[in-house]
């Protein structure tokens, strides 16, 4: 057991460093930060001040290193827009995109989930062809497409809910349902498929031959071995609750951390940017490790084959 | 219950003004959704030199010359009732009386002094005389350590005010600007983004100069309540504003990146002003009864530049082909909905008598622009053209027209799409043709031409550029107070820049819409700037 997480551990660790490297090189390859930040129309002096204040002056590899001597002592680097801590700037708005995420994971999993199992259920029915279609439905219209209708519908037609910004709860609503949607659709098909591959083992036959309830057979044997892959899925999605929500809060003019990133990106603001890439490398790394965790607990074979 | 009867007596007096201001407080309160609120997430006009912070900083801040911004954008008395210049370098302000900060502060010299203080504006940068820096007129740099100017600042103070030596008090209300050297733009500068006055008292009370960035203390007609970066600026009316009371009673301005989202958040009833609507999205907007769009054309002209160090536009002829060979008006037609203009070169109306009233930009003749081409030695070769996702309105649709265009007269221009203006400037390969705007912060061709390819211009710097003549002429404007010389300077420059030894291609003049209700009585002014004072809102 200890052998199996310390890999895991030191493959998560490997990761993050990899996805900070990654970023780190392709940020400072690809733009200026003074000149995002100041105007490509500033005095060629304000811009030399502007890099070397901010290091940006020194040779990349002195950058790097001095990079990950600072987040070794647990510095992450100030904002060159702010001037703030660009680990503050980030706490400061993950709340507004939990306020999105969660409800939106918890519309995923409490929609997608029991859709499929319907679905696989019933296959080949009326049922299944409905919530089959509408699965496809959900995740091929891209969010800032169904967003856009929702809008339209809810906000400019009817009048019902607003369009955008934070004002109340009632601004998440549209939001939360255009990502609920598109991963309710993802969830319910994994499912489906997960459900009618078990539905199809001898060891379902073998329970309903004993004479088990059918529910009872779906609930014991059914369920939890078709638990896995959904898992799988699940996984990836709490991954991605701190910036799985870049493209929707942008429709939806929500500031969240998918805001900052997208206007840290296109200011090269590099320690905002790299502070919500190391959060999210950690969620996602952290959420895998989750699940690899998870296989033990549902899958014995599993545990024995770690043990 | 019982209720002592003096107490009820004395709350009722306590109460009746409250009512009496409440009910008397009946301006609507707006919000303008905008794309960005500001590129450097501060409100200060030295860091924010941004098309998209001029559009809030005159809420809130004044200058000591004003603009006429319902008008033609002459100047006018702003926070100086009058101006008056002692020689050529020394202009003396009045100041008015009776103008008051949003911290209850009266205006006074000592403010102004201080926002062009080393302080505040300059750091340790000099005014440059005859290739020499002029030693510092003060004894010690003020304002430095908690309050430490971010260093990028003193260069931009430096570039908008290049001759300025020394801003004395010479009484309460009296102050006058001393430059190094002779200056007749001294007068423009002072009306354009970078001379905003703010309180003295209030950059020193702040903790630290960002703080103060954050919430100026100017004395516009509304005063900064919150200002939350990238998402919402929330200002209140100033009403001891010097110059009436401000018709709103307080303006909330949400940043909405979305152009969709803007333009629904309006149709929605949520928004007042929806900002910079693409010309394609007009009849969107208009085609709903209760909704227009307004606005037009600003002091902003989109050039194409060239990089005359490429040996295939080294040919001032190949150069002037390609002018010759762009139908402007098509692309207007085409892209703006017809909403702009052809301007006479880069030069505006408000220049006065510095406008060559009849010059005109290279016409579309499609034979002339062969043969310039031929002439100049053009043999099919392809020329780069590095281009942004639209940095600007219509920017790819422009490109890809004038790609076209360029083809129907044999010219092989290949579009490559960057993602920012360090890949559009890079010089490890070979650059040709770019975008890039220019636009007139002030009254004179020295805002323009000159700060944009002069010596000390982007063009010249950046090293696409060079001609030794214009060069002459650029210097002739910046320090000449002989105008028919300097008119004369101006056709020149013109005439190289434009035609002999072509710098760029003017395309059209630039224009910003901004939708809104009908019913609100509004008018946009011929630049980003909105102005909400007394007189200009009504419902």
């Amino acid at each position: 057991m200890f052998r199996f997480l310390a890999i895991r551990f030191g493959r998560a660790a490997l990761t993050i460093v990899l996805v900070v490297t990654f970023a780190f090189i392709v940020l400072r390859l690809s733009g200026d930060p003074a000149v995002a930040i100041m105007s490509p129309e500033a005095p060629p002096e304000a811009l030399a001040a502007f890099r070397r204040a901010w290091g940006l002056d020194q040779p990349i590899w002195v950058q790097y290193f001095r990079y990950f001597g600072a987040i070794a002592q647990g510095e992450l680097g100030q904002s060159m827009r702010d001037g703030r801590p660009a680990i503050v700037l980030v706490l400061e708005r993950i709340p507004a995109t939990l306020m999105l995420t969660i409800p939106a994971f918890i519309l995923k999993v409490g929609l997608g989930v029991p859709a499929g199992i319907q679905a696989a259920l019933h296959r080949n029915s009326f049922t299944d062809r409905a919530v089959m279609t509408m699965a496809v439905a959900g995740f091929t219209v891209p969010s800032f497409v169904l967003g856009l209708i929702l809008v339209l519908v809810f906000a400019v037609q009817l009048g019902w809910l607003p369009s955008g910004g934070q004002e109340s709860w009632r601004s998440a609503i549209l939001p939360v349902i255009t990502m609920g949607l598109g991963g309710a659709g993802v969830l319910a098909r994994f499912t489906r498929s997960a459900m009618l591959e078990v539905l199809g083992q001898p060891f379902i036959r073998t329970a309903s031959a004993k004479g088990v309830p059918w529910p009872q057979v779906v609930r014991g044997h059914a369920l939890p071995n078709a638990a896995i892959p959904t898992v799988t899925i699940v996984g990836f999605m709490v991954g991605s609750l701190i910036a799985g929500a870049v493209v929707v809060e942008s429709v939806f003019s929500w500031p969240g951390v998918g805001r900052l990133l997208v206007v840290a990106v296109g200011n090269r603001d590099l320690a905002v940017v790299q502070c919500i890439l190391l959060l999210v490398a950690c969620t996602m790394v952290a959420a895998n490790l989750t699940v690899d965790l998870l296989y033990g607990v549902l899958d014995p074979r599993m545990r024995a084959r770690k043990s | 219950m019982r209720l002592p009867r003096r107490s009820l007596l004395a709350s009722s007096v306590v109460a009746l003004p409250r009512i009496a201001v409440g009910q008397a407080d009946q301006r609507p309160s707006i919000t303008i959704a905008v794309q960005r609120i500001a590129n450097s997430n501060t409100l200060d006009n030295l860091r924010e030199q941004s098309n998209v912070g001029e559009r809030t900083l005159l809420m809130f801040n004044e200058r000591l010359i004003d603009m006429d911004w319902r008008g033609n954008l002459a100047m006018r008395p702003g926070l100086a009732e009058s101006w008056r210049r002692i020689d050529d370098k020394t202009l003396e302000f009045t100041l008015r009386d009776g103008v008051r900060f949003h911290n209850g502060d009266l205006l006074t010299a000592e403010d102004v002094a201080f926002r062009f203080s080393p302080a505040l504006a300059f750091g340790d940068t000099r005014p440059v005389v005859d290739g020499k820096t002029l030693p510092h007129a003060f004894s010690a740099i003020v304002g430095q350590g908690s309050k430490k100017l971010p260093d990028e600042i003193p260069p931009v103070a430096r570039r908008l005010f290049p001759g300025l030596d020394r801003v004395e008090v010479v009484d309460r209300r009296t102050v006058r600007f001393i430059n190094a050297t002779p200056d007749v733009t001294l007068e423009g500068r002072l009306s354009a983004a970078g001379a905003e006055i703010v309180s003295r008292r209030a950059v020193d009370e702040a903790e630290s100069w960002l703080a103060y960035a954050r919430k100026p203390i100017g004395t516009g007609p509304y005063k900064i309540r919150e200002f939350r970066p990238d998402v919402s600026l929330i200002l209140d009316a100033h009403d001891d504003y010097w110059g009436g009371r401000p018709p709103v009673k307080s303006i909330r301005i949400l940043e909405v990146p979305e152009v969709s989202a803007r333009i629904n958040g309006l149709l929605a009833g949520e928004y007042h002003f929806a900002c910079d609507i693409p010309p394609d999205q007009i009849g969107v907007v208009e085609g709903n009864a209760g909704f227009e769009v307004v606005g037009g054309t600003i002091l902003n002209h989109r050039i194409t530049t060239y990089d005359n160090s490429n040996p295939v536009l080294r040919d001032p002829r190949v150069r002037l082909g390609l002018a010759h060979a762009v139908d402007r008006q098509a692309i207007i037609d085409g892209l703006w909905a017809g909403r702009t203009r052809v301007p006479q070169g880069m030069q505006w109306e408000f220049y006065d008598d510095m406008f060559v009233a009849d010059w005109r930009v290279p016409e579309y003749d499609p034979v002339k622009a062969r043969q310039l081409l031929k002439e100049g030695g053009y043999k099919g070769e392809p020329i780069p053209y590095r281009l942004l996702n639209n940095y600007y309105t219509n920017q790819v649709a422009t490109s890809q027209i004038l790609v076209e265009m360029w083809r129907q007269v044999g010219v092989n221009v290949e579009i490559t799409m960057k993602e920012n203006w360090t890949q559009i400037r890079d010089r490890s390969t070979a650059r040709g043709v770019r975008d890039w705007s220019a636009g007139a912060p002030f009254n004179d061709p020295v805002g323009a031409i000159v700060s944009n390819f002069g010596p000390n211009g982007a063009g010249q710097q950046a090293g696409e550029y060079r001609n030794a003549e214009f060069s002459q002429m650029c210097v002739i404007l910046e320090t000449s107070g002989d105008r028919p010389l300097r008119r004369k300077a101006f056709r020149r420059m013109l005439e190289i820049a434009e035609r002999e030894d072509p710098a760029y291609t003017l395309l059209h003049q630039n224009a910003t819409f901004t939708a809104k209700r009908k019913e609100i009585r509004w008018k946009a002014a011929p630049s980003f700037a909105m102005d909400f004072r007394p007189g200009n809102f009504a419902i």
